[in-house]
């Protein structure tokens, strides 16, 4: 069942729709705010709180190394949905300087929530995930450090 | 579920393993087990639609064997990629037309890979084998020249009609992309077989430690050495023995005279400008999604220098080594990263990379290992494939 507080708007009505259409979303990626342990990995900076799930060729699973996945982010606030914008997603790996060989694509698809697409990390080893995170003139970044075998 | 099996296999041993004098952590035994199994499923490559037909197989060994596609008529794909050498030529840089500035790369496994050439400069296997029919350096080849060796032989001809459905025709814009895709189908079957190593492997998998303890106890040192204070695996990763990526070693970039060679930043150019990347619409899958790399590519500085990470399989059948083949031996290989010069690597690229300071006998154990990545007996040159039955 879907949350009416989380369709209120009517893009993000459309988005859906597309989305579902495209077949992108999974019963857990409807999980209501705040998100659980279902919805990925969960980061929180004051209210907001940023959950995030790898998806390869279209199931969830974990970041791979070497091989190209997508992100399935949900982005929740005090007031449930957040209306803020996933800005930019990356990764790097602080110990060896550099970040990704590829730049993600960050698609807005409503209700708080986005998918990138594009995203490898290539090598094994300690990288850090960087999330941006804009609202109205207030900027956060989200780190989740993340270790690849 | 494959690879679940043989992880929750490897998880039910004791929390080390040892056979014949190494005693391998229950990590190291993890971290074994993704440099297998071998060999992989093979999938039919979705942006090439004769990829696995067998009358465009049988074309594109023909083809691959055909020095009339050349400029010269001298001058096959084999003539580089020779099978009998791991299709390789033992050069330092291979010899076409004229003599080029890389390194030729072995032809085994290629349905695996991301990108092709040591700069990457190909998203596809069929686009990277049209390019040197094309060159003027190395087969300088043109349409015309390919259409009549098509219909000079009715063996080709009726393989090419029974791949693509027409006749070969020059005035066709799609002739030599047809010719690449059968070559493609063709190489796409060259796989190496299981090795020293995925025997070992294998044998820890179902704790048999009767086989695993054949497997030499140099090779085994050396393995420790790869993944652990070599960080080898880092880069070298998975079953290939490659992340299938780019990284600048400290290798010379220069070319005589006065010249450089860009690597990735040159390839990522290329490719970005090539009308049969995947992006492109010659690409026969219409999702696109193996277009993936190429879509979300991101140009960096540091990619000036970066060759491709290769593969570490068969190195005994492809010396010399390096994008340049300046190293002749895995001896000396393992030699330069021993000594690694670090003035040599960029300041913006990676910051891992350290002189080992190897012994003489941890030298010895690493090359043991990689030696034990090749096939332990001589490989037959591939037969070739047979003929559709509306061709004999």
């Amino acid at each position: 069942m879907i949350n009416s507080r989380r369709w209120r708007y009517g893009e993000d009505l459309r988005g859906a729709l597309v989305a579902l259409a495209l077949g992108v979303i999974t019963s857990s990626a409807q999980a209501a705010c705040p998100p659980d342990a279902t919805d990925g990995a969960v980061l929180k900076a004051g209210e907001l709180v940023l959950a995030y799930r790898p998806v390869l060729a279209g199931k969830p699973g974990r970041i791979p190394m070497a091989k190209h996945f997508a992100l399935e982010v949900q982005m929740c606030d005090k007031a449930g949905v957040s209306i803020a914008r996933l800005q930019k997603v990356d990764a790097t790996m602080p110990e060896h300087r550099h970040g990704m060989n590829y730049r993600p694509l960050i698609t807005p698809l409503g209700g708080g929530r986005f998918r990138v697409e594009g995203m490898m990390l290539h090598m094994a080893g300690h990288w850090q995930l960087v999330f941006e995170i804009q609202s109205g003139k207030e900027a956060t970044r989200l780190t989740d450090d993340v270790q690849i075998d | 579920m494959r690879r679940l099996l043989i992880a929750a296999a490897l998880a039910a041993l004791p929390t080390s393993a040892a056979f014949a004098g190494e005693d391998f952590s229950a990590a190291e035994v993890d971290r074994i087990a993704v440099h297998g199994p071998w060999p992989l499923p093979w999938t039919a490559d979705p942006g090439n639609r004769v990829s696995g037909n067998a009358a465009a197989i049988r074309l594109g060994h023909d083809l691959f064997f055909d020095p009339r596609l050349s400029a010269n008529r001298r001058v096959a794909c084999a003539s580089c990629h020779d099978p009998a050498r791991g299709f390789q030529d033992g050069r330092r840089t291979g010899r076409g037309l004229v003599t080029g500035t890389r390194n030729t790369p072995g032809l085994f496994n290629l349905r695996h890979q991301r990108w092709f050439g040591w700069d990457g400069g190909h998203d596809n296997l069929w686009s990277a084998s049209l390019r040197p029919i094309l060159d003027p350096r190395e087969m300088g080849g043109k349409a015309s020249r390919v259409a009549r060796a098509l219909r000079s032989k009715s063996t080709l001809d009726c393989h090419y009609a029974a791949a693509f459905g027409k006749r070969p025709d020059a005035g066709d814009p799609e002739l030599l992309v047809n010719v690449a895709k059968a070559i493609a189908a063709w190489q796409e079957t060259l796989v190496s077989p299981a090795t020293p190593f995925d025997q070992f492997r294998a044998a820890l998998a179902r704790q048999d430690a009767q086989t695993a303890a054949a497997y030499p106890a140099a090779a085994q040192r050396g393995l420790r050495l790869f993944l652990g204070r070599g960080q080898c695996a880092t880069c070298h990763a998975g079953p290939l023995f490659s992340n299938g990526e780019f990284g600048d070693i400290g290798m010379p970039f220069f070319i005589k005279p006065n010249g450089v060679d860009p690597g990735r930043q040159g390839g990522i150019k290329r490719l970005l400008a090539n009308p049969h990347n995947l992006l492109g619409a010659y690409n026969d899958d219409p999702t696109r999604d193996n277009a993936t790399g190429t879509k979300f590519l991101r140009p960096e500085h540091r990619n000036f220098g970066e060759f491709k990470v290769p593969s570490l399989r068969n190195l005994t059948l492809t010396a010399p080594y390096m994008h340049n083949g300046s190293l002749a031996t895995l001896r000396e290989v393992v030699k330069h990263y021993s000594e690694l010069d670090e003035d040599r690597l960029h300041a913006d690229g990676e910051r891992i990379l350290k002189p080992l300071h190897l012994s003489e006998a941890e030298s010895a154990d690493l090359v043991a290992f990689l030696e034990s990545l090749s096939p332990d007996t001589p490989l037959p040159v591939p037969a070739a494939p047979p003929a559709v039955a509306s061709c004999r």
